[in-house]
């Protein structure tokens, strides 16, 4: 099937803050907007004003709660192409379709010779492949490829689309393979970690945890005493008000 | 209650608290007042000011003589004095009552009064189709509503000037009006059309300075009767001033295009804010950021730049001045004091100091009847997308669960995904159930506006939205219960005519033995040829 370069000179990928993540799915529209006209285009769309909408995308955000009762916590979920040192969507490729790029570490789709087999999408444990109805393709994450090498671009353009319009800050962009790079500090000091790493595929995107809560949930407080509405002059229940207030 | 906390602690406009966004702060409250006294109503002339403003004493309310509303959605009246923003919930409801009086012709924008705009959408929906009986003739007689969908409000209207996306048109995000500044410095910004429409349709802003010429206002006619923006929106958006050197944008005035703040219109100037990427952003320095409401170095800026009236600091209120002289004229101190109806209301929540007062509709409600409370908030991706149902955001959400406590659930016997009955005072919609560890045990919640009416919106009838949705508008009620004499108010807030749609109280019970789907379902609404989509 198709082989993997023996090393790459980067690992370009993406860092994504799971604290700071507030499920707005900004980065979801912004990729599809960019990419729909970029290297993957057309994203197309099924039924898209009918019964049951679906569609090509190549970054989805899905939330969960974690945890029961007090404990428990929302957590969105941003998925895309992890850009895996030796991804097995790769591998299984029978045409060459799919390749890692020597250079940067991408995972690419050549839309000319996929055949739409579909073998990737069941190789890969991400569920990070999309398969474009439409194109008969399979569609993923390229990184932006076609911003981040952009000289049209100004500078501070030339990183993924979703990177540029997460509100939140919570998704970086930079050489993983660079130990002295701002993403890899990153994540060495929020304690950084792999999706599934046991299954081998050594992806090169890193999620950044949920920071420990400083204080629990704590159980409602009995309700306070409402302040009388007629008693004692205005000073006087302004005083009873600020003491109540800060001493609650 | 949170901003009185901050000024307490001192939170307000220090390194790592609550900050203000320039052009903000104004002078507290700002010294605009809203016009529409008998005196200023003169037909044939415009307002002598904006119809919207700050009231601060019971001098400044636009009522009658006999005390009762001028205005038809009865902002600043007695009802809620302080209405900053109207109340534009009431219109429809107080037209079709005749209450404080009955109007020929309702004109409305981009606002889906119909549907999920309303509260108590069953009635509004009856009043927008009311007639009198003693003459046929319907209680609002003309409607003419500006939208660029087929929503929810297009069949109700008799004239529809069909209005652009927000792809097709200019529009101007203005630092007098909600700009997008950031704490450390004032910025504005502009839509431009990137695609021309395929179809008959013009942007509103344009339409409006049309009309306004048509009708002969001063402010869009030149003094020999021609049109004074014949450039359409764009025109006025650089050419109009507000005051000398103060128009719609900041950024780049002055014929050389290099002022900011105050100058002369510069015909290049949306040019310059295309070619910055549609924004312009003013940094001010370091020692301008922070304290803005006494800080001198900022307020001589700023008052040089046209925000602020002078450079006396801005003192924030914690005993509320205003209040307490609507309170005084309950009492009847002033020229102008409150019905006999009013006074009591007037009196009781005009209170110069916070205080915590339980809600109208628990207090008219048994709440063991109603124990829980119910709300909505809009998703994220769609907070401010007038066409939320397009082919990509209805791919993320196109149908709403109502979000209930695992906890509470359980103790009724609820399961994931069940069918419940969602019970007000006002009536019931049915839905699916979602549960949930982050909510607190005795609210339930929804995503909102994401039910449409079944044919609107360019959607098929099939549609998720239209056949796994519901609202809560259906069960807030827009009027409370009668008081003593028959008159019912506003279900607002009694000082700002905020609807109070966070007062509602509800209870769940299974929809047992009933088949599965949301209700009610309202009658399919079928576009008009040549809207939407062919062939659907």
């Amino acid at each position: 099937m198709t082989a993997l370069p023996l090393a790459t000179e980067k690992k370009l990928g993406l860092v994504i803050d799971l604290d700071t993540c507030v499920g707005c799915q900004a980065c979801v529209t912004s990729c599809k907007e960019w990419n729909t006209g970029g290297y993957s285009a057309p994203l197309s769309d099924e039924q898209p004003y009918g019964a049951d909408p679906h569609g090509a995308w190549l970054n989805r955000v899905h939330s969960y709660e974690a945890g029961d009762g007090a404990k428990g916590r929302t957590v969105h979920f941003p998925r895309s192409c992890l850009h895996c040192e030796t991804p097995a969507c790769v591998t299984v490729c029978p045409t060459g379709a799919s390749y890692k790029r020597g250079e940067d570490g991408i995972v690419l789709v050549n839309p000319d010779t996929c055949i739409g087999c579909k073998l990737c999408s069941w190789a890969c444990p991400y569920g990070a492949r999309e398969y474009d109805y439409t194109d008969g393709i399979m569609k993923k994450c390229t990184l932006c490829i076609d911003r981040i090498y952009n000289e049209t671009l100004s500078p501070e353009d030339r990183q993924p689309a979703c990177v540029r319009a997460c509100p939140t800050g919570a998704r970086h962009f930079g050489d993983l393979g660079d130990k002295e790079s701002a993403v890899s500090k990153l994540v060495a000091a929020r304690g950084g970690y792999d999706l599934l790493p046991e299954l081998g595929f050594k992806p090169t995107n890193k999620y950044l945890p949920p920071r420990p809560r400083k204080v629990e949930a704590t159980t409602r407080a009995a309700p306070t005493e409402a302040i009388s509405a007629s008693d004692g002059s205005p000073a006087e229940r302004l005083f009873a008000w600020v003491d109540k207030v800060l001493s609650a | 209650m949170l901003h009185i906390l901050q000024m307490l602690l001192g939170a307000i406009e220090t390194p790592g608290s609550f900050r203000v966004k320039p052009p903000y702060p104004k002078s507290i409250p700002p010294r605009i007042k809203p016009r529409g006294k008998a005196a200023d109503v003169k037909p044939g002339t415009p307002l002598p000011g904006p119809q919207l403003g700050f009231v601060t004493t019971p001098d400044d309310l636009l009522v009658e003589d006999t005390g009762m509303p001028s205005r038809i959605d009865k902002a600043f009246s007695w009802d809620a004095p302080i209405s900053a923003h109207g109340l534009m919930h009431m219109v429809i409801t107080n037209a079709a009552k005749g209450d404080p009086y009955s109007i020929d012709t309702l004109f409305m924008y981009m606002a889906n009064m119909s549907w999920n705009s309303s509260m108590n959408v069953p009635a509004v929906i009856d009043h927008l189709t009311a007639k009198d009986e003693a003459t046929g003739e319907y209680k609002i007689p003309r409607i003419i509503y500006s939208d660029a969908y087929f929503s929810e409000m297009v069949p109700y209207a008799d004239l529809i000037l069909p209005d652009t996306t927000y792809l097709e048109r200019w529009d101007c995000i203005s630092l007098l009006d909600r700009p997008i500044s950031d704490a450390d410095g004032p910025a504005d910004a502009i839509r431009h059309p990137v695609v021309q429409p395929d179809r008959d349709v013009r942007g509103f802003q344009d339409v409006l300075i049309d009309l306004g010429w048509r009708v002969g206002l001063q402010a869009f006619t030149k003094p020999d009767g021609s049109r004074k923006f014949p450039g359409g929106y764009p025109d006025y958006i650089v050419n109009h001033e507000r005051g000398p050197g103060v128009g719609p944008l900041a950024g780049w005035r002055g014929k050389d295009g290099e002022s900011f703040g105050k100058g002369e219109p510069n015909p290049k100037q949306l040019e310059r804010y295309i070619a910055n990427g549609g924004f312009h952003h003013h940094e001010l320095a370091p020692e301008q950021r922070y304290m803005k409401f006494a800080n001198r170095a900022y307020m001589e800026w700023a008052h040089a730049k046209g925000f602020l009236e002078s450079t006396d600091r801005l003192v924030m209120q914690l005993y509320c001045e205003p209040l307490q002289r609507f309170r005084l004229a309950a009492e009847g101190h002033g020229a102008v004091t409150p019905p006999e109806t009013h006074r009591h209301r007037i009196k009781t929540y005009f209170d110069p100091l916070p205080f915590w007062y339980e809600p109208f509709e628990e207090k008219a409600i048994d709440l063991n009847e109603f124990p829980m409370h119910a709300i909505t908030q809009r998703p994220m991706h769609m907070y401010h997308s007038w066409g939320s149902q397009n082919a990509w955001l209805r791919q993320i959400t196109a149908a709403n669960r109502l979000f209930m406590s695992r906890g509470t659930a359980a103790e009724m016997q609820i399961v994931d995904d069940d069918w419940v009955w969602i019970t007000s005072h006002q009536g019931r919609v049915k839905a699916q159930v979602k549960l949930m560890e982050g909510v607190n045990p005795e609210t339930v919640w929804t995503w909102n506006a994401i039910g449409k009416r079944s044919g609107a919106w360019g959607l098929d009838k099939d549609a998720p939205e239209a056949t796994r949705r519901f609202l809560l508008n259906h069960l807030i009620g827009e009027l409370l219960p009668e008081r003593e004499g028959g008159y019912r108010f506003s279900n607002s807030d009694p000082i700002t005519g905020q609807a109070a749609w966070y007062d509602l109280r509800v209870r769940i019970e299974k929809a047992d033995g009933e088949p599965p789907g949301t209700s009610p379902r309202f009658e399919p609404l079928t576009p008009p040829k040549g809207v939407g989509r062919s062939g659907r």
